[in-house]
């Protein structure tokens, strides 16, 4: 049980972590793990199921517009109104899934896109709703249950928010362990011998879709109760793009690659656009080398070296000849 | 009120749309129909045409000038783009490789393009001799947009001839159906890969200079647009030439009646229209099912 011990060692460093960063980086260290847990979500379809959203920003931003409208009309309590978010995700994901997953691959990827552009023409429309290009500002974190107030300063949402990473790693490690996942990998394999062998492989793709907008709607209503507003930008394409950057190159289909991705694809950013404003093509240019030289990403790298660490969940990312026939 | 006119009007503007939108979607679809590579890039390589054509118009002051050297040094970078990476990805089995490579182009392009030509919407105006006004059945219509419909039908004949008539046309056809047998046969599949790469590129480049006089080059141009080829496309049917010119009337058609009388729901038309078309035939119109 060697993951376990990794688990619990990672687990404590992150829970010591807001001790021994200066406070101005905590803001910046908790949109990191939001990323990380937004890139994870991610790679449940991109390194699993091999479906490439390029509108999985469409999950990022009806989470933090369902957490943002129930909580300027409603006041709910913090985790209550975070969990009435994901549910809302998770609803609305099933015809998206089910209309998504009548396609793969190229298709697939553009009808993804086509719901979050939806999505983001649909916050114009319902301007006096959604507030338009200006978002909606002054989203509360309300106190509770039972007065319960530690999630309202930034101390505490920090473990908010590293409780929910850890606890969807967990469930999401569960999953793609599970024969659900075996069915995935399937999926991803060679799909026509997985509906061979009698698998309904679209219901699991469904399935898979819908999982995935529900963290991806998790990681967007942590976020708009963190930042206090929830802009259009979230709906946009290049929110997408990011978060597909950072599943490839922390490395698909291993879930630990793209949460490192995420979270460090966070603090470049926020480092190096300080620095200059041709980040994006620093990060563009890094992605298509990483597509074009090391498919298996940072994570995939990491663990082919060292492989004495072989208990991470499916390390084969890399393998491309075993590929799906086309 | 005559109403026949109006009507026609609307016709014309929605085929001058078409037109447009037909010379991005043939060269994805040609590109696809060969390659079975989906470039995601495309979008921003119309981008691409039109900040060059914007500076070539600038240059020489002549815009039928930026018409031919727009697509020739869009080409040439789309060629370049398949030449030096692009080509290193045919032996993957994956497909997503291709899908994630030109998807960086994507992103690596418009940054750019933002660098090189910053961040202001530039407009080149409609040329002088294509700026008057023709009364068609008492409504007034720019010349401009019947310039644009007669050069989308010359180009979609030109093109059909092309790919039915002439020995290159046949070979292109031919990698399209059975590459192995192509290259067994003594032709160099490459280079028919990397000349329909830059004809692709170069046929959205043109499209994109012609609609600069309309909604000026604008950083972000290329994405509402990719979206509207992808649709384009999966109506007609991946691969199929005379399906992207069905999807371009279609979806023009939808845009612009859409736009006219229900203006809140014009963009989900166009989804609905793609999602109907899905339903009934998941490969597209003239598709295959693949």
């Amino acid at each position: 049980m060697n993951w376990k011990f990794h688990f619990a060692i990672t687990a404590a460093a992150c829970a010591v972590l807001p001790f021994v960063v200066p406070a101005h980086s905590l803001t910046i260290l908790v949109e990191a793990l939001i990323f990380g847990l937004f890139a994870m979500s991610l790679d449940l379809l991109v390194g699993y199921c091999r479906l490439y959203s390029f509108g999985h920003a469409a999950a990022y931003g009806l989470g933090a517009y369902s957490y943002a409208l129930i909580l300027t009309h409603v006041p709910l309590p913090l985790p209550a109104g975070i969990l009435l978010a994901v549910a809302v995700t998770t609803v609305i994901a099933v015809p998206i899934a089910w209309i998504c997953t009548r396609s793969t691959g190229v298709s697939f990827a553009m009808l993804t896109l086509a719901f979050a552009q939806l999505g983001y023409a649909m916050l114009f429309r319902f301007r006096d709703v959604t507030g338009g290009s200006d978002g909606l500002v002054g989203i509360p974190r309300l106190a509770g249950p039972f007065g319960f107030d530690w999630f309202q300063s930034k101390f505490g949402y920090y473990y908010l928010v590293l409780g929910c990473l850890l606890g969807s790693y967990l469930l999401c490690r569960a999953i793609v362990l599970s024969p659900f996942g075996a069915v995935l990998a399937g999926i991803r394999e060679n799909e026509a011998k997985t509906i061979a062998l009698g698998y309904n492989t679209r219901a699991y793709k469904i399935a898979t879709v819908v999982l995935a907008y529900g963290f991806g709607g998790l990681a967007g209503a942590l976020y708009a109760a963190f930042a206090g507003f929830a802009s259009p930008e979230l709906f946009f394409w290049l929110t997408s793009g990011r978060v597909l950057i950072m599943v490839v190159v922390g490395g698909a289909g291993t879930l630990i690659g793209p949460i490192l991705g995420g979270v460090s694809f966070v603090f470049l950013e926020h480092h190096l656009s300080q620095l200059t404003d041709l980040w994006p093509l620093i990060f563009g240019t890094v992605f298509i080398i990483f597509v074009m030289f090391a498919p298996q990403g940072i994570w995939g790298i990491l663990t082919s070296r060292l492989s004495t660490k072989r208990d991470v969940p499916n390390s084969d990312g890399g393998k491309e000849a075993s590929g799906a026939a086309t | 009120m005559n109403w026949f006119g109006f009507i026609l009007a609307q016709c014309l503007n929605a085929l001058s749309q078409a037109s447009i939108l037909f010379f991005i979607a043939c060269g994805l679809t040609l590109i696809f129909g060969i390659m079975r590579i989906v470039n995601f890039a495309h979008g921003v390589i119309f981008m691409l045409g039109a900040y060059v054509g914007y500076t070539a118009n600038v240059v020489t002051g002549s815009f039928l000038a930026s018409l031919i050297i727009a697509p020739i040094v869009v080409g040439l970078v789309g060629m370049a783009f398949e030449w030096t990476l692009l080509r290193h990805l045919y032996g993957r089995r994956d497909g997503g490789a291709y899908l994630l490579l030109t998807f960086g182009l994507a992103v690596v392009l418009s940054e750019v393009i933002r660098v090189i030509w910053g961040v202001q919407p530039l407009g080149t105006g409609i040329p002088d001799f294509l700026r008057g006004i023709v009364v068609i059945l008492d409504q007034p219509f720019p010349l401009y947009r019947l310039f644009l419909i007669g050069l989308g039908v010359a180009a979609a004949v030109a093109i059909w001839q092309f790919l039915e008539r002439t020995r290159a046309g046949l070979l292109i056809r031919a990698v399209s159906q059975n590459s192995e047998m192509v290259h067994a046969l003594g032709t160099d599949v490459d280079l028919v890969r990397t000349a329909v790469f830059g004809f692709g590129c170069a046929l959205a480049a043109l499209g994109g200079v012609l609609a600069t006089p309309l909604v000026t080059a604008f950083l972000g141009m290329g994405t509402s647009v990719v979206i509207d080829a992808f649709v384009i496309v999966i109506i007609g049917g991946m691969g199929s030439f005379l399906g992207s010119i069905i999807g371009s009337v279609l979806v023009a058609f939808v845009q612009v009646m859409g736009a006219y009388y229900f203006q809140d729901l014009a963009l989900a038309f166009m989804y609905l229209l793609m999602l109907c078309v899905l339903v009934v035939r998941p490969g597209g119109l003239l598709g295959k099912e693949d």
